[in-house]
C-alpha cells in the first residue's frame, strides 16, 4: 500500500471517526444516566435536518439562522420523547424493555410521518443571503495540501466535534450537575436521598442529547440531503461507538468512535467502501466477544 | 381468489415468523430485531439452492435469470433451516460471555442493519438491488405451488396454512415444555438456573437457533412462492412489525401473537384500498404507533401470558399432608453415602474486593444432616462466604471441601451438580410463573428439557415430566402451600415466597442446602412456618447451613453456629454457648 493512499484514508478516518465519536456522545450521555437504549434518538437528528430545510426554504433565513431552528426543533422533540413516552412509563417502574418497544414504535412511526407530510424526495439544503435573496445549495471549499484533499466542512466537522465531546465530558465531570448525573447512574436510591430530582437530570441530559443529535442532522443535511430515513444508521453507529469505546466512559466513547472511523476508512482497502458498515459491525461484535465492558470500559465486579 | 390468497400468504408469513420470535421473546425475554433479514438469509440461500446449475444447456446470462445448486425444493428448504440456524447461533455467541439485555438489541439490530447493505453489495448471491429471479416453484407430482398463477396461489396459501400450524404447534409445544420453564426462568431469574445446576446458555443458544430456523424455513418457502425478490423485502421495517405483532398480541401467549399478527397484517389491503400509494407509510405509522399505545396502557398485550391459566387449572390434586409428603420425599435417598467426613468443610478462605477485605481467611466445618447458622454483625463475610462456595466468586485463597472432595474453583452449575444449593436473600422467584413450575425447574434430569427428547421420545418426557410434576407438588407439600401450586407467584404472601424458594432448594436433591436469610422481610405470623420448613428439610437428613440476623430465630433453631465478624471465625459451637460469651454478644447487639 502507498503512503499517499493509507494518509488520505487517514484523514477521512479522522473525519468519520470525529463524527462517530460526536454520535456516541449523543447517545453516550442519555444511555449512561438512564439505562434506555434510546433508539428514538434518531427522531431529534431528523426533526433537525428536516426543520432547517423547511425554515430556510420558508423564511428565507441565512444558514446560522436555520440551524438553531434546526437544534431548537430538535431538542423539543427529545423532550417531547422523553415526557410523552418515557416518563409515563419510568412512574409506574416499567421494564427497561417497555421502554426500549416505546422508542422503537417511535423510531418506525417518525420518519414515515416524514414521508407522508413532506414526501419521499431528498430536501437540500438551500442557503439565502443575509437579505434573504441570494439562494443557492450550499457548496463547501476544497483544499488540496499536497496530495491531500479535504474540504472545510470536513475541517469544521472535526473542531466542532471534538469541541463537543470536551464540553460534554468537562459538564459531566467537572460541574456540580455532572456529578449529580454521576450520582444517579451510580446508585439512583441514594442519589434520590441526597435530593437529587431525577427528572430534573433526565431533562437536561436529554436535552443535550438531542441537541447533539440534532448536530449531527444538521452535518448530514448540510453535507448531502435531508430524507426521511436519514438518522437511524447514524444513531445505531452512535450506540456502537458507545458499547465499542465502554459504557460509562464518555471519552472511552469518543475514542472508540475514532477508532471505529478509522478502523472503517482503512478497511476499504480491501474490502470497497460499500463494506465499511460491515466492517463497524464487525468490531462491534469481536469486542462484545472478547471485552463485553467494552475496549475502555471498566470490567464490573 | 388470488387477490385474497396472496393476502392470505402475507398474513400467514407474518404469523409464522411473529409466532417463533415470541418463543424468543416471550419465553426467553430476550429481544430479536433480525428476525427480518433471517428471513432473508433464509430466501437468498433457498434460491441459491434450488436455481438451476449454469450448464452449457442453461446459461444465466441468456435466460435473464440467475443460477446455483440445482437442488429439489426439500433439500433447499432444508438447507434454508440450517444455514439460518447457524447464523443466529454466531449471533448470539456473545451471549456466552454474559452479554445480555441491551447488548443483545444492539448486536441483533447491527446484524440487520449490516445484514441489509450486504445484501444489497453482494451480487454473487443475491442479485444486488435487483435481486433475484426465476426462482422454480415448490412442485408435487404435476401440482406446483407458487403466487405467480391465480389457481397455484390459493394451492400455496393452503399449504402455507399447514406450514403456520405446524410452527404454531412446534412453538407452543416447545413453549409449554420443561425446557420453555428453563426459557421462563432464564427471563425472570437468570441466575437461578446455574444455582439448581442447570447451564442457562444452551436453552438461550438453541432458541435463539430455532427462532432463526423457523424464520430461513418461511424465508425459503417465500422465495419459492414468490419466483423472485430483492433485498428491500427484508428490511428493518419487517423486524419492527414482527416484534409489534408479539407486543401488541401478549409476550410469552402464543394466541395473542396469532389475533395480533391478523390485526397487523390485515393493517395492509385495508390501507391500500384507502390511502393509496401512501399505505407503506401509514402502517409503519399505525403499528409504531400501537407499540406506544399498547406499552402505556396494556403493557401486557391484548392476550397476556397465562390468560387460559384460571380455565385448565386442572384436576385437583389430593391435597397431600406435609408427614405424607416427608414420607414420600425420605424414599430419594440422599446421593452421599453417610460416612466420617464433614458435609463441607472450608480452609482459609480469603476475599478481598479492591483493597476492602470481605473474607480474611474463614475456616469452619458444617455437621452432616445439622443445622448450621452463620452468626455475626453485618459486614461479617457471611454470604461472601456463601458466594464462594457455590462458585459465584472465586476465593483468593482457600479450598472449599464437600464430603471430602475439593471442589474450589468449580463453576456453579458444576457446584450444584455436585450437591450444593443455595437461595438468596432476595428470594429470586419468577414472578409470572406459577408455584408449580418454580419448584418443578430445579427438580434434576428432566428429559423434556432436552430437544431431541422433547422430538424423538414424547411418550418418555410425558411420563419424566409426569414425575417431575409430582416431585415437586412433594415438595410444595412438606411446606404446606401445595393448594397454591397452580397460582402466580407474584400472587403470594412474602412469606410463601420464601417457602417457595425453599421448596425450590429442595427439588433440586442437593445434600447441603444454604439458605441466606430466610426469614428477613418476613411477617412474624409467618416466620413460624419459615422455621418449621428448615427443620423438616434437616428431618429429611439434609444438611442446612443458613446465614440469619434474629437470634431467635437461631436459637430455635440451629444445632450450632460459627460466629464471624470482619471475615475471620472468632467461634463455633453450640448457639447457647456463643450468645452466653459477653464479648460475641457485644459484637452482635452492640455493648
Amino acid at each position: 500500500m502507498n503512503f499517499e493512499l493509507l494518509a488520505q484514508l487517514t484523514i477521512t478516518g479522522v473525519v468519520l471517526g470525529s463524527f462517530y465519536a460526536l454520535m456516541g456522545m449523543s447517545f453516550g450521555i442519555v444511555y449512561q444516566t438512564s439505562k434506555i437504549f434510546h433508539l428514538a434518538n434518531a427522531i431529534p437528528f431528523a426533526a433537525a435536518g428536516f426543520a432547517a430545510v423547511w425554515s430556510a426554504e420558508t423564511f428565507h433565513l441565512p444558514m446560522f439562522g436555520a440551524f438553531v431552528v434546526g437544534l431548537l426543533v430538535a431538542v423539543i422533540f427529545g423532550l417531547l420523547i422523553l415526557v410523552l413516552g418515557y416518563f409515563p412509563l419510568i412512574n409506574r417502574n416499567a421494564t427497561l424493555l417497555s421502554l426500549f418497544l416505546v422508542s422503537l414504535g417511535v423510531t418506525v412511526a417518525f420518519p414515515n410521518l416524514l414521508q407522508i407530510v413532506f414526501g419521499t424526495q431528498n430536501k437540500t439544503l438551500q442557503v439565502y443571503g443575509a437579505d434573504g435573496t441570494l439562494n443557492r445549495a450550499f457548496e463547501t471549499q476544497v483544499y488540496n495540501v499536497g496530495f491531500l484533499t479535504i474540504t472545510q466542512l470536513d475541517i469544521i466537522k472535526i473542531i466542532v466535534c471534538w469541541l463537543v465531546v470536551l464540553c460534554v465530558v468537562l459538564f459531566v465531570n467537572k460541574t456540580r450537575f455532572g456529578r449529580s448525573i454521576t450520582a444517579l447512574r451510580t446508585n439512583p436510591t441514594m442519589a434520590a436521598a441526597v435530593g437529587i430530582n431525577s427528572k430534573v437530570v433526565y431533562i437536561v441530559v436529554f436535552a443535550i442529547g438531542s441537541l447533539i443529535a440534532g448536530m449531527g442532522g444538521l452535518f448530514v443535511t448540510t453535507e448531502f440531503v435531508a430524507y426521511p430515513t436519514m438518522a437511524l444508521q447514524w444513531t445505531l453507529i452512535g450506540f456502537i461507538a458507545v458499547f465499542f469505546g465502554g459504557i460509562g466512559s464518555l471519552p472511552g466513547t469518543a475514542l472508540g468512535g475514532l477508532l471505529l472511523g478509522l478502523v472503517s476508512s482503512w478497511s476499504s482497502v480491501w474490502l470497497g467502501v460499500q463494506f465499511a458498515p460491515v466492517v463497524v459491525f464487525g468490531a462491534l461484535f469481536i469486542i462484545l466477544l472478547v471485552r463485553p465492558q467494552g475496549l475502555f470500559g471498566k470490567a464490573a465486579a | 381468489m388470488a387477490y385474497y390468497g396472496q393476502i392470505a400468504i402475507n398474513i400467514l408469513i407474518l404469523l409464522s415468523l411473529s409466532v417463533s420470535l415470541n418463543l424468543l421473546l416471550g419465553y426467553a425475554g430476550r429481544v430479536s430485531m433480525a428476525q427480518s433479514i433471517l428471513f432473508g438469509v433464509g430466501a437468498f440461500t433457498a434460491a441459491r439452492l434450488v436455481l438451476p446449475k449454469l450448464t452449457d444447456t442453461y446459461n444465466a446470462n441468456v435466460s435473464g435469470v440467475g443460477y446455483g445448486m440445482g437442488w429439489p425444493w426439500w433439500a433447499a428448504l432444508l438447507g434454508a433451516i440450517v444455514v439460518t440456524f447457524i447464523a443466529a447461533l454466531v449471533i448470539s455467541l456473545p451471549a456466552v460471555r454474559q452479554v445480555k439485555g441491551e447488548y443483545l438489541i444492539l448486536l441483533t439490530l447491527a446484524f440487520q442493519l449490516g445484514g441489509q447493505q450486504v445484501m444489497t453489495v453482494w451480487e454473487a448471491v443475491t442479485g444486488g438491488p435487483f435481486g433475484v429471479a426465476g426462482i422454480p416453484a415448490i412442485k408435487i407430482g404435476s401440482m406446483s405451488f407458487s403466487t405467480v398463477k391465480a389457481d397455484s396461489t390459493v394451492r400455496f396459501a393452503i399449504l402455507m396454512l399447514i406450514v403456520t400450524v405446524i410452527v404454531i404447534a412446534v412453538c407452543w409445544g416447545i413453549g409449554e415444555s420443561p425446557f420453555g420453564r428453563l426459557l421462563k426462568t432464564l427471563r425472570e431469574q437468570e441466575s437461578v438456573l446455574p444455582s439448581v445446576g442447570k447451564s442457562p446458555i444452551r436453552p438461550e443458544l438453541l432458541t435463539f437457533g430455532i427462532t432463526a430456523g423457523i424464520a430461513g424455513g418461511i424465508g425459503a418457502l417465500f422465495a419459492f412462492s414468490q419466483g423472485a425478490m430483492t433485498p428491500v423485502n427484508f428490511g428493518l421495517d419487517l423486524s419492527i412489525l414482527i416484534v409489534s405483532v408479539v407486543v401488541l398480541g401478549g409476550v410469552g401467549n402464543i394466541f395473542g401473537t396469532i389475533v395480533g399478527a391478523i390485526i397487523l397484517g390485515g393493517l395492509d389491503p385495508i390501507l391500500s384500498n384507502t390511502v393509496g400509494a401512501d399505505a407503506i407509510p401509514w402502517r409503519a405509522v399505525i403499528y409504531g404507533g400501537a407499540l406506544v399505545v399498547m406499552m402505556m396502557v396494556r403493557p401486557q398485550g391484548l392476550i397476556p401470558e397465562g390468560a387460559f391459566r384460571r380455565f385448565k387449572k386442572g384436576k385437583s390434586t389430593e391435597e397431600m399432608t406435609p408427614a405424607e409428603a416427608m414420607e414420600s420425599l425420605s424414599r430419594v435417598s440422599a446421593t452421599h453415602e453417610v460416612g466420617s467426613a464433614p458435609a463441607l468443610e472450608v480452609y482459609g478462605l480469603k476475599k478481598s474486593f479492591g483493597g476492602l477485605v470481605a473474607v480474611g481467611g474463614a475456616s469452619f466445618t458444617i455437621a452432616e444432616g445439622k443445622i448450621t447458622a452463620l452468626i455475626g454483625p453485618n459486614g461479617a463475610g457471611k454470604t461472601t462466604i456463601f458466594n464462594m462456595i457455590t462458585g459465584t466468586f472465586k476465593p483468593d485463597e482457600g479450598t472449599v471441601k464437600l464430603f471430602g472432595e475439593d471442589i474450589t474453583g468449580l463453576s456453579v452449575v458444576d457446584i450444584a451438580n455436585k450437591g450444593i444449593a443455595r437461595s438468596f436473600q432476595d428470594v429470586r422467584i419468577c414472578e409470572q410463573m406459577t408455584v408449580l413450575d418454580n419448584v418443578a425447574v430445579a427438580v434434576p434430569k428432566q428429559a423434556g428439557e432436552g430437544l431431541t427428547n422433547l422430538i424423538f421420545r414424547p411418550l418418555k418426557t410425558r411420563k419424566v415430566e409426569r414425575a417431575t410434576r409430582e416431585r415437586a407438588l412433594e415438595c410444595l407439600a412438606l411446606f404446606g402451600i401445595s393448594d397454591k401450586a397452580n397460582d402466580l407467584v407474584g400472587e403470594l404472601s412474602y412469606g410463601d415466597q420464601k417457602l417457595v424458594a425453599i421448596a425450590r432448594l429442595l427439588a433440586t436433591d442437593a445434600d447441603v442446602l444454604l439458605l441466606d436469610e430466610p426469614t428477613s422481610g418476613v411477617d412474624p405470623a409467618n416466620v413460624e412456618g419459615v422455621m418449621q420448613g428448615v427443620r423438616r428439610l434437616r428431618d429429611l437428613g439434609r444438611t442446612v447451613c443458613l446465614v440469619e440476623h434474629s437470634v431467635h430465630f437461631v436459637q430455635q433453631l440451629a444445632d450450632r453456629a460459627v460466629f464471624l465478624d470482619q471475615g475471620i471465625v472468632l467461634a463455633e459451637g453450640t448457639v447457647d454457648e456463643l450468645i452466653n460469651q459477653q464479648e460475641l454478644a457485644d459484637l452482635y447487639f452492640g455493648s
